[in-house]
């Protein structure tokens, strides 16, 4: 804020006291904002290795499972099955807060489907084939639990960077701005007072030597 | 529905030329062999063990490890389709009742990849015509216009009535369960009517057959249990007809609470002994129960194959030997390239 622009009078000191006490509780809410959203941060990071450890070893179960049904029945039978499923996997995604910031919630149905539910036959159904099934079905649960956990990482990222600008712009912009035109207008206050008792004390001695 | 011609069968013509054939069947030294090469070896090292015709057709549309699954079927249907074509009488209906099974597996092939819009090329590419229909039944099939019309029509060719409800249940659900199911069924049902048990080879015949059942319902039993499934739930999927596991059996392995608990059940059976190990071990997994009772399965049918020379048994224990055969390649080759260890290739195998 240039001190230029800034008329000295007495209302615009009130204003910056006001604005000034107004930045200095929001500098100290969003600081704590801040420090919550890294606790958070760290928590959910936590999680997030966890899951994607998961990912990496459900995945690896599931081409393993893969691999091993495509060869003992067969690309053929394996893609036929794949054919027959009738249950799709269904993905709703809402939201959730996190110290105000909406974060996504993702929930899924019908992932994993039981045998007799899936389209084909139960009798001829080759194990192999309904373990790589149930492996993938695992898989893609892990995976839907962790793009939740990942975007809610990366928005709780991008969040702390917002509220860390903002402290940082409160703390070293804001505030020492204010208080410099506070100062500067308590300053010409006290200017335009002494100018006022000087130019008071001139009327009286030219009114006393008229007298 | 299961009539049998009555015709005596051409044993001698048909046992001979499947002996010739048997004898080109590889070898467990010539797995060992191809489980020490790369794709392109085991491509050419199959090639030349009897399936370079069908090698050399296919691999102008297809390649690599597709090549050598798609060739080997192909050949697989091919010898299967001649022993149909060579065989007469009622060794024609053992054989062709005990093929069925290929034209169950073709129909599902259609259906499924119709019902999910695959088109007419890719279905034709996945079919295996090893079975009585051929070719043509196959491509009359793919060019029918519903899912509905290509069941009725299989129907007709092979003289089965599949049941209205199964057929709404899908036209309402999209599901297939009941009509395969059914088919299923239906083709354990049909075999064991085509064979006259009056001799001793065809009751042997038989009696695998029903050994075959056995294994099929203890897998749909631990299939089940596996998904928590229990009782009645699991009595209606049993195929009747099993030697050793009856109707009684089954009810008491489907309510048995786990796959161990089910366990003390399986003692008195042939097969527990194969299945023992895997059922008692910590991860208790049914691919280790399946892998056991497969290969009890083949070698069940080692133990009969040099009995009756002059009957169906060595024409049957040369088609399971050789669908064997078949498997075995797909198992190495795709083993070898999905980077499977060797350990575990070895245990998939059934030599």
């Amino acid at each position: 804020m240039a001190t230029k622009e800034i008329t000295p009078t007495r209302s615009v000191l009130i204003e910056l006291k006001k604005r000034i006490k107004l930045s200095q509780s929001g500098y100290k809410i969003m600081k704590m904002k801040r420090d919550g959203l890294i606790i958070e941060f760290f928590e959910v990071l936590e999680k997030a290795r966890k899951m994607r450890a998961g990912v990496t070893s459900d995945y690896e179960s599931a081409m393993d499972k893969i691999a091993i049904a495509r060869a003992v029945e067969g690309e053929i039978a394996v893609k036929s099955a794949a054919y027959a499923l009738k249950a799709d996997p269904q993905v709703t995604v809402g939201s959730k807060s996190i110290m105000g910031m909406m974060v996504p919630k993702v929930e899924a149905t019908s992932v994993h489907t039981k045998m007799v539910d899936k389209g084909y036959g139960v009798i001829s159904t080759s194990p192999y084939i309904e373990e790589a099934a149930l492996a993938f079905e695992k898989l893609l649960d892990t995976l839907i639990r962790a793009a939740e956990i990942e975007t809610t990482m990366k928005k709780l990222l991008d969040e702390i960077e917002k509220t860390k600008r903002r402290v940082n712009a409160l703390e070293f912009k804001i505030i020492p701005d204010l208080k410099e035109a506070e100062r500067f207008v308590k300053f010409r206050l006290e200017e335009m007072e002494r100018e006022n008792t000087t130019r008071l004390k001139h009327l009286k001695k030219k009114s006393e030597a008229v007298e | 529905m299961f009539r049998r011609s009555g015709k005596a069968g051409n044993y001698a013509y048909s046992v001979a030329r499947v002996k010739a054939k048997k004898s080109l069947l590889m070898k467990e030294d010539d797995y060992n062999k191809m489980l020490m090469m790369s794709l392109p070896e085991i491509s050419r090292f199959i090639s030349e063990t009897g399936y370079q015709k069908e090698m050399a057709e296919l691999a102008g549309r297809i390649q690599g490890i597709d090549l050598v699954e798609h060739a080997t079927y192909s050949n697989m249907a091919r010898v299967f389709s001649s022993i149909l074509q060579a065989s007469q009488g009622e060794l024609y209906d053992m054989v062709a009742a005990y093929l069925e099974k290929w034209d169950i597996w073709n129909l599902k092939v259609i259906v499924r990849g119709k019902s999910y819009g695959v088109d007419a090329e890719s279905i034709r590419e996945d079919l295996v015509p090893a079975g009585s229909l051929k070719t043509e039944s196959l491509e009359k099939l793919i060019s029918l216009e519903s899912e509905e019309d290509v069941l009725t029509s299989y129907g007709k060719m092979e003289s089965v009535n599949i049941p209205a409800e199964a057929v709404a249940e899908y036209k309402a659900t999209g599901s297939l369960a009941a009509v395969e199911d059914f088919l299923d069924r239906n083709y354990y049902q049909k075999l064991l009517a085509s064979i006259d048990p009056s001799s001793r080879p065809t009751r042997l015949f038989q009696d695998y057959i029903r050994k075959e059942i056995d294994l099929l319902n203890l897998q749909t039993i631990l299939k089940l249990k596996a998904e928590g499934i229990y009782g009645e739930d699991v009595v209606k999927y049993i195929v009747p007809g099993g030697k050793q596991i009856d109707r009684k059996l089954a009810t008491q392995l489907a309510n048995a609470e786990s796959l161990s608990a089910a366990a003390a059940d399986l003692t008195q059976l042939d097969f527990y002994e194969d299945i023992k190990d895997a059922l008692e071990s910590e991860t208790n997994s049914l691919r280790d129960i399946v892998a056991g009772l497969k290969k009890y399965e083949m070698k069940e049918a080692k133990t009969f194959s040099h009995l009756y020379p002059l009957s169906v048994i060595p024409i049957i224990d040369y088609m399971i030997h050789k669908e064997n055969e078949v498997n075995n390649i797909r198992i190495i080759a795709r083993g070898l390239e999905s980077g499977i260890a060797l350990e575990t290739i070895k245990g998939l195998l059934v030599i």
